[in-house]
């Protein structure tokens, strides 16, 4: 198991060098998320295949560096997955991955990101998806 | 010797209490003198710090883990050894958002009566612009002796039911907040999200002057005049007065709390740390919404 350090060092790396950074023409559904304890936001982008399948992920956002790491790890979990199977996903995945001990004082900067993308699943699946970053509103995770 | 502010920092009611990054720079190897830093972004402190620097998070080191209040006596002893700092230390916070958390962290040191606090004017921000080195090690420490008195509220903390009891007695209030966050328009910051109150507006009678007006564009306090123009001129305040200050969960009022007793020499604030996630869910408490 990674020592504090290591984990550190790969949430430093996600900070640094976000993947799927930045948003998305035409996505198929956008949903905007927000802590209000550190006053993180991130906008998640999707756009799905046929079978609701992630084809393409990317997030926008500030705050603190766990949030936006966080926002950068799960662009890669939810990455060709279903619809169904992101919802599935648990906290624990986000916040085992950066490290239980680095991020239990921060455990909403560092579950905000996996939150909103299964808000935007469930968005999706209600029929009112917003596709525009300017028209979504901020929800409180 | 502490550096002074151009033209401003002699004027303070309490000048030692705030010191410059020139002076931290000057008493980084000085073991009398422990510098911590204090963030809401957890882990800028691993991003760098100042050498020799620790790190105090308000979370995970000055609240309780489980009730909505600060460490105990205990706690605090045991904080305080760890981070190398003992009674006759002299310590020096700093950090990010312009010292909020900061502010915070001194004000939870003087419930415990800490005798030498001082924050290092501009904070991290200020810090960094001047291109002073940053460290990424963490201080090896001994560990400190620390006796500790039991935490003193009285004196510069406010709870509720004093809050409401000043509210009857019609003594000043100063609401910290944004204006939209005043009027009751937006239930925190803007852009930020609106949680945390099930109303919105503020205690009756509260003065909305925001915690950013003390502070220049560089981070480093407004000289002495300009707060008293801002805190008295503008908005009828009085060094004699008994003041409570709050904003939202009561950091950004631990900054004007810190302006007020410190670099305006009123000696009677207290700050509302409850404020407005308490204030603004509590039943039956007026609220003024215009």
């Amino acid at each position: 198991m990674p020592d504090r350090q290591e984990f550190i060092d790969f949430i430093l790396d996600h900070y640094e060098n976000p993947r799927h950074h930045g948003a998305l023409d035409n996505p198929d559904v956008v949903m905007r998320g927000g802590n209000p304890g550190c006053g993180d936001i991130v906008t998640m982008y999707l756009k799905l295949g046929a079978d609701e399948r992630v084809e393409e992920v990317a997030f926008e956002g500030q705050g603190c560096t766990i949030s936006q790491a966080a926002a950068s790890i799960v662009t890669e979990k939810v990455l060709g997955k279903t619809l169904a199977e992101v919802t599935t996903l648990n906290h624990e995945l986000v916040v085992e991955e950066m490290g239980r001990e680095v991020v239990e004082h921060r455990i909403r900067c560092a579950t905000l990101a996996l939150n909103t993308v299964k808000a935007a699943g469930r968005k999706y699946h209600s029929g009112q998806a917003t596709k525009s970053a300017a028209e979504a509103p901020v929800e409180d995770f | 010797m502490t550096e002074i502010a151009a033209g401003s920092k002699s004027e303070y009611a309490h000048p030692e209490m705030l010191v410059e990054t020139g002076w931290v720079a000057e008493h980084l190897d000085d073991p009398q003198v422990r510098v911590v830093e204090s963030d809401e972004d957890l882990l800028l402190y691993d991003q760098g710090h100042v050498p020799g620097a620790v790190m105090i998070d308000w979370v995970g080191d000055l609240n309780d883990r489980v009730r909505r209040d600060y460490l105990g006596r205990e706690g605090f002893e045991r904080l305080c050894a760890a981070k190398g700092i003992s009674n006759d230390t002299t310590v020096v916070f700093y950090g990010d958002k312009n010292n909020w958390w900061a502010c915070y962290a001194l004000w939870v040191f003087q419930l415990f009566g800490h005798a030498s606090v001082k924050i290092m004017n501009g904070g991290r921000k200020k810090w960094t612009d001047e291109g002073r080195p940053l460290s990424k090690e963490t201080p090896r420490l001994s560990l400190a002796h620390y006796h500790a008195p039991e935490r003193a509220d009285y004196k510069i903390r406010a709870y509720r039911d004093q809050v409401l009891e000043h509210v009857n007695a019609k003594r000043p209030l100063v609401d910290v907040r944004s204006p939209a966050e005043y009027t009751g328009e937006l239930l925190h910051m803007e852009a930020y999200p609106q949680e945390g109150a099930l109303r919105g507006g503020h205690i009756p009678g509260a003065r909305n002057i925001p915690w950013g007006k003390a502070v220049r564009d560089d981070g480093t306090f407004k000289p002495e005049a300009e707060l008293r123009a801002l805190y008295e001129t503008a908005n009828g305040l009085r060094p004699d007065q008994n003041v409570i200050a709050y904003c939202r969960i009561g950091e950004r009022s631990s900054h004007t709390w810190f302006v007020l007793t410190y670099l305006l020499g009123y000696p009677n604030v207290r700050n509302y740390d409850g404020s407005w996630t308490e204030w603004g869910n509590l039943v039956g408490v007026p609220i003024e919404k215009p």
